[in-house]
């Protein structure tokens, strides 16, 4: 212990340089020879750095508390609660328009999307549920057709039997046919064949896209023209009125029986009814009659959604377009003021029908 | 404001502050400590600890000063704010465990490197405070006296009525010798 004070005090009076020369030597070659010494004076050194720095820490503390003292708080303590309160209250305006904006782009985005999409899908219901009853001619239809071609030798058309299929009737004896436009729409060239297998090409003279409607006139020379036996309808039918059709949803004339069951078309359209009766591919174009023989209506498509819903274009409708139609046309306005077919049975009105209703067959 | 004065003015200030001159030290404090106490009140702070946080900022600045080879590249007003902030930001979240940096208080300039750099001093100081403190008196004023404040020994003997300077001295020595052990202990086992 009192060895320890001494070494300390000659440490101290070495570090402060109280030692005489020749003591300063004798301690400094103690110390080289000595580590614990050495080590000693070391941690002395070390010791009062510390603690000159503790000293001045707490001066300036100590400083700074009086600094503080002076300060006027109540003054700065209200500055820096109004510039805070300035401060958050821009940062919410701004935050709070920038949410703003946010809200209202995603509004406009869903909004806009919604009503795309609506339309979208209003538009894709509609054509899922009204299918044109034109006829995709297949490779089998072609090859019967051809087979029928070469019997009725007399036909000069093109073998090959068309991409699509349509039906079409007579509205005039000197070869005017009226057919659906979706039938000959974008076509190339159009043909027309009676059951009998003859077939005459024609062109398309007059199209209505609006009502579905095309006529077709038969620019061929060895088309011969008749009298018709059946007249348009000018009045409308009656609901529940028995009507017949015949078609080629097949390369042979179809037979078809129902009756009106809406005076109004697809979707609530007044130019058409609502026919139920067997309708299938390639009926487009197909004359709608009633018992009296006289033509109702024009049959365009049906419904896929139920069975035996299909849709016709009144003859009224027809009528009118067809004295809309331009008169340079030469067509002869001479269809029957009243029908041949009257007091028939439906056999014999059928088999004098056969002749005016054609099979169109288009080629695109 | 003094928005856009020159950088020489600070290192001014600096260089005072190193000297322990009191008028710098209070331009300073007095110009720096509005804007931290902002800060920290902005930051869910109360006013003592916009004082603690400032007030070890300064300490900082003034152990950076004495060093002699702290270049002051920024604006004092920038340096201390940053260093305050980041203090500020490592309190609370080790007070509140992870909490989420508020962006704003991201750093401006990097105070990372200094503040780290202090905690070893702080540690050192926060010793020999406790150290101070346990060693009693009159051991703690004689300490006081004769190694900071610099009085002779003459002085002390004096003023604790010692017959003479020896006697004070041998007293000195063995407070020193105790308040070295106490030093040492705790500094030994801290690191």
């Amino acid at each position: 212990m009192k060895d320890d004070m001494n070494l300390l005090r000659e440490i101290e009076r070495y570090l402060e340089g109280e030692m005489s020369g020749q003591e300063k030597a004798v301690f400094e070659e103690l110390r080289k020879n000595n580590p614990q010494i050495n080590r000693q004076v070391e941690e002395q050194q070390f010791f009062l750095q510390q603690l000159q720095h503790f000293g001045q820490r707490q001066s300036l503390q100590a400083k700074m508390d009086h600094l503080h003292r002076q300060l006027d708080m109540p003054t700065l303590r209200k500055q820096a609660q109004e510039e805070n309160l300035a401060a958050k209250r821009v940062s919410i305006r701004r935050r709070t328009i920038t949410n703003l904006a946010a809200a209202a782009c995603i509004a406009l985005v869903t909004s806009l999307s919604t009503i795309a999409v609506l339309q979208n899908a209003a538009k894709n219901k509609s054509t899922a549920q009204y299918e044109d009853v034109r006829r995709v001619l297949n490779n089998i239809q072609r090859s019967q057709n051809a087979l029928i071609n070469d019997i009725n030798n007399k036909s000069k058309a093109p073998t090959n039997p068309g991409t699509y299929g349509g039906t079409g009737f007579a509205v005039s004896g000197n070869g005017y046919i009226v057919t659906n436009y979706h039938v000959v729409a974008g076509a190339d060239s159009v043909y027309v064949q009676n059951n009998k297998g003859e077939a005459f090409k024609a062109v398309s003279v007059f199209e209505d896209i609006s009502s579905d409607l095309a006529v077709l006139r038969i620019a061929d020379s060895t088309f011969k023209s008749q009298p018709l036996p059946y007249a348009l309808k000018p009045q409308n039918a009656k609901l529940g009125e028995e009507v017949f059709t015949m078609g080629f949803p097949r390369d042979e004339i179809v037979y078809g029986k129902g009756y009106i069951s809406a005076k109004t078309g697809f979707n609530g359209d007044t130019t058409a009814y609502q026919v139920s009766i067997p309708v299938n591919p390639g009926n487009s174009g197909a004359p709608l009659l009633d018992n009296q023989g006289d033509v109702v209506g024009i049959v365009t498509g049906k419904q896929t959604t139920s069975d035996g819903i299909a849709f016709a274009v009144k003859s009224a409708h027809l009528k009118r377009l067809l004295d809309e139609m331009p008169k340079d046309k030469s067509m002869k306005k001479e269809m029957a003021r009243k029908s041949h077919l009257e007091g028939l049975n439906r056999l014999d009105q059928i088999k004098k029908l056969e002749e005016f209703v054609y099979m169109v067959k288009v080629y695109n | 404001m003094k928005q856009h004065q020159d950088i020489t003015r600070d290192r001014e200030l600096l260089l005072g502050l190193a000297k322990s001159d009191d008028k710098s030290l209070e331009t300073i404090y007095s110009e720096n400590f509005p804007a931290v106490l902002r800060m920290i009140l902005q930051h869910n702070g109360s006013e003592d600890d916009a004082k603690d946080v400032f007030q070890e900022a300064i300490i900082i600045l003034y152990e950076k000063a004495c060093e002699g080879n702290f270049n002051l590249t920024s604006r004092l007003k920038t340096f201390l704010y940053s260093v305050c902030r980041h203090i500020w930001l490592k309190k609370v979240q080790s007070t509140y465990g992870l909490y989420a940096i508020p962006p704003e208080m991201e750093e401006t300039i990097p105070a990372a490197e200094v503040v780290d750099e202090h905690s070893t001093k702080d540690e050192q100081f926060r010793i020999m405070e406790s150290a101070m403190g346990s060693i009693g008196e009159p051991c703690k004023t004689i300490l006081e006296d004769y190694y900071i404040q610099k009085k002779s020994m003459q002085e002390i003997a004096e003023k604790f009525g010692y017959t003479n300077a020896e006697n004070a001295k041998n007293q000195k020595y063995k407070c020193l010798m105790r308040l070295k052990k106490l030093f040492f202990d705790q500094y030994n086992t801290s690191l």
